[in-house]
């Protein structure tokens, strides 16, 4: 592909790198192309909100209004993407999926996730901390139940860490299969742990109003 | 959707000045800036405030503001107050059927007010009123015209009470630049004002409903984190609070309707009088009674507390908590309210700032905005980026909300889910879009329901609908649906079930004063080239994924007719356009059966035989 409007060949990131322009969207682009970062591990909070400032004060439509149609539709669609790369990479959650994305298994997909096999003893774990928590809930004990949810928390950072270290592995050697289906073995627990979390967030939301 | 209904930015048209207008429920007002500061455009009488209220007389002249209020006593059925609670309701809406003594015209999905001199008139045409009296206020003090505005809504506008304001402003024959949220609107104006950096809670209570915003001001990115609100609490509740006071003194167990508007009124001005006196003295026919800041404060203490709740929420969807904020900003009339602004202070651990005028800041706030949309000459870098307010969601089986985009999502935004059949031979699929936070579709607001049919016949649970959800910088929603193994494809633009239709807008631009002034050649001009943009772009994408389809001579003369539509976008006339769109189509003809062609037999070996 190459720039709509001065046609020198296409670059991942949103703007054309011939004459400036917003490009445009190419399937290819990553979320780090999105906004313009190197992959990595683990990207830091601010280094994300700060690159999404920089580029939405460049290329949000509201910020292209003198330009014509076609620009400023692209813009939207940048900006469209550029807002998601945010909400992605700033999570220290979503990103350790999304690293995972790129390695080529995506746990967001419903087959992808319940093919990965997660260990009986783990779901039989889960299955109790649910059944407590329903109880909680029934009996309605806040307090009980975030500290549950503060133990949960726990092991869900442990899992995360785990997942992170074995993509740190896959990463620095493209052939590790064991260490990708690592990650992808904790990165499913991380998936019930959430939803654990959401729960509590449910009744502290009830609580509040 | 017909193309007839979109805006765009035409360069070679001068368009005046920008302005901003706070639509409100009991007053509107103009703000623009003005060598580089906003402010508020008075009336020839100076007075700012242009009260939301407009007359119909029986001669078909129809009136707007204090004039219009004057008329309310003698002509209630006729002159419409607080149309802002009507747009975007539908008829059967139980607080359409409990507001005011209007007479409403038989109407299936729209509601009509039947007033006197002519046809009955929808909310959205009511708003257009009020729009058009402020357009030309401010066409009178630039003396030129005034075509693009930004215009405010509630934070906890959905999306069809934000699709009416959007018609509303074209009605008055103007741009709608943008819809921003009052509250951060005002922050805006406070923010840029200052050329502050950090995190501001802007808390607005107006009359009738209360809206929260949490923002965060850094570089020049002003980020809306989180909103919430309550759409049925306001000053007004404070007024019925006394007044059930008065009630109790007095023993009146069932008041008539007239005594207790009489109760109200002398209770809203005993709320007013202690805004600035420490005790006031409220009479009423054969009662007189006493009271107190500090009593006043008591009573009104439950309600206001409830605003508590809606704020540590919005903070905690924030991840802040109150001592982060580096600012709190009071907006609406009720934050006059001593013991309101006591409670913020108590609740955020600090003074709240209100040195611009809480009637006028959300004005101010949407001038600056307009400003940075149309001024390029601006010196300083800002951006705002606003969240969706409600989440956005389809109904699944059992009439449950699957929530596509969550709350608080930063615009513009766009998400998709897969859906898949359920019944052996299903080649349809409903989809109905909800916008709320409860669990039931029937807890939620219905936006639309469309149907995707065409899909391939097969077994339960095969086919894979995708459905992607796009919101625009305003907050408005399109769906489109594509089945993934056919491609087969729909799209629609979200028009509430119970609003207006385009067609029925376009008629009533056509009716409206101001249209006939414009041109009419320049309209198909500029709807012609964003169609040709439209086509363009799309025939790029479909040359890149299928052009090696084509034959060389099949390519070449797509080319060339895409070039020629190309040349004529960039001339003055939208039926030359039209022309050489209608021959690029049949030009690219092959293209689109071939890429037909290709979709149908890859779903097909998609598939082994035994699943058909």
């Amino acid at each position: 592909m190459s720039c709509w409007n001065c046609g020198a060949p296409s670059t991942p990131g949103p703007f054309c790198e011939g004459c400036g322009k917003v490009a445009v969207r190419q399937i290819t682009q990553t979320h780090f192309d999105t906004l313009g970062l190197p992959v990595s591990l683990e990207p830091a909070r601010a280094e994300v909100e700060k690159a999404y400032r920089e580029r939405s004060l460049l290329l949000h439509p509201d910020r292209l209004a003198g330009a014509e149609g076609l620009e400023r539709r692209l813009s939207a669609e940048q900006a469209t993407a550029l807002n998601e790369a945010y909400r992605v990479l700033r999570d220290p959650v979503r990103q350790v999926f999304y690293l995972l994305k790129l390695q080529g298994i995506d746990l967001e997909k419903e087959e992808g996730g319940n093919r990965q096999a997660v260990d009986p003893t783990f779901l039989e774990e889960i299955m109790e901390l649910r059944e407590a928590l329903s109880d909680l809930r029934e009996q309605g004990d806040l307090d009980a139940a975030q500290s549950l949810a503060s133990r949960v928390k726990t092991q869900q950072d442990a899992a995360l860490a785990d997942a992170r270290a074995a993509l740190g592995q896959r990463m620095k050697n493209p052939d590790d299969g064991e260490a990708l289906q690592r990650a992808a073995r904790s990165l499913a627990r991380v998936r019930y742990y959430l939803r654990f979390l959401e729960e509590v967030a449910d009744m502290e939301e009830e609580a509040m109003s | 959707m017909s193309s007839g209904l979109l805006q765009i930015h035409d360069p070679l048209k001068p368009k005046g000045q920008a302005i901003g207008i706070d639509l409100g429920t009991t007053h509107s007002l103009v703000a623009a800036v003005i060598q580089g500061k906003p402010s508020c455009l008075p009336d020839e009488e100076g007075r700012f405030l242009l009260p939301s209220v407009v007359h119909y007389a029986a001669n078909g002249s129809v009136l707007v503001g204090e004039r219009a209020r004057a008329m309310a006593p003698e002509a209630p059925t006729d002159t419409i107050v607080s149309v802002k609670s009507f747009m975007g309701r539908s008829p059967e809406d139980p607080s359409v059927q409990r507001m005011g003594s209007y007479r409403f015209a038989p109407g299936e999905k729209v509601v009509r007010f039947d007033v006197a001199g002519g046809q009955p008139v929808t909310p959205i045409e009511v708003s257009g009123e009020i729009l058009r009296a402020l357009k030309r206020r401010a066409e009178a003090h630039f003396g030129s015209r005034v075509e693009q505005a930004v215009i405010t809504v509630p934070a906890y506008f959905d999306d069809a009470q934000r699709q009416a304001t959007k018609d509303a402003g074209r009605l008055a024959g103007m741009e709608v630049l943008r819809l921003i949220n009052e509250p951060t609107a005002a922050a805006l104006a406070y923010g840029l004002d200052k050329g502050s950096q950090g995190h501001f809670a802007v808390y607005d209570l107006g009359g009738g409903t209360f809206d929260i915003s949490i923002l965060e001001l850094v570089d020049g990115v002003f980020q809306v984190k989180s909103t919430g609100g309550d759409s049925a609490l306001g000053g007004d509740d404070f007024d019925r609070a006394i007044a059930a006071k008065v009630f109790e003194a007095t023993g009146e167990s069932a008041p008539s309707p007239a005594r207790i508007a009489e109760v109200l009124r002398a209770a809203r001005r005993a709320k007013e009088a202690l805004s600035t006196a420490d005790t006031t003295t409220l009479e009423v026919e054969g009662h007189q009674q006493t009271f107190t800041r500090e009593d006043l404060a008591a009573w009104i203490r439950p309600l206001v507390e409830r605003t508590g709740r809606v704020c540590r929420r919005a903070l905690r969807d924030a991840e802040l908590s109150a001592d982060q904020l580096d600012g709190v900003i009071l907006v609406g009339g009720s934050t006059r309210t001593p013991a309101v602004r006591d409670y913020v202070a108590e609740l955020f651990g600090r003074e709240p700032l209100g040195d611009i005028d809480p009637d006028r800041v959300v004005a101010l706030g949407a001038a600056v905005q307009a400003d940075l949309l149309t001024n390029a000459e601006r010196e300083d870098e800002v951006l705002l980026l606003d969240v969706i307010p409600l989440s956005l969601g389809l109904e699944t089986m059992g009439g449950v909300a699957e929530k596509v985009i969550p709350r608080n999502s930063t615009l513009p935004i766009a998400a998709a889910q897969v859906f898949t059949t359920f019944q052996e031979g299903q080649n349809a699929m409903d989809l109905h879009v909800v916008q709320g936070e409860r669990e039931l579709v029937k807890d939620c607001r219905s936006l639309a329901r469309f149907r995707l049919s065409g899909i391939p016949q097969l077994p339960p649970g095969a086919a894979r609908v995708e459905v992607t959800f796009s919101v625009d910088a305003d907050g408005i929603l399109s769906v489109a649906a594509q089945e993934q193994s056919t491609g087969v494809r729909q799209e629609i633009t979200v028009r509430p079930s119970h609003g207006l239709t385009d067609e029925e807008i376009e008629q009533m631009l056509l009716d409206s004063i101001d249209h006939a002034e414009d041109d009419m050649a320049a309209r198909v001009l500029a709807e012609q080239r964003v169609e040709a943009t439209r086509v363009l772009v799309d025939l790029e994408k479909q040359l890149a994924n299928f052009g090696q389809l084509l034959s060389k001579e099949e390519n070449g003369a797509v080319l060339q007719a895409a070039d020629r539509v190309r040349r004529m976008a960039d001339g003055n006339d939208g039926h030359a356009i039209k022309d050489a769109l209608q021959a690029l189509e049949h030009a690219s003809q092959p293209l689109v059966e071939r890429v037909m062609n290709e979709a149908v037999s890859s779903a097909l070996t998609g598939h082994s035989v035994e699943e058909y």
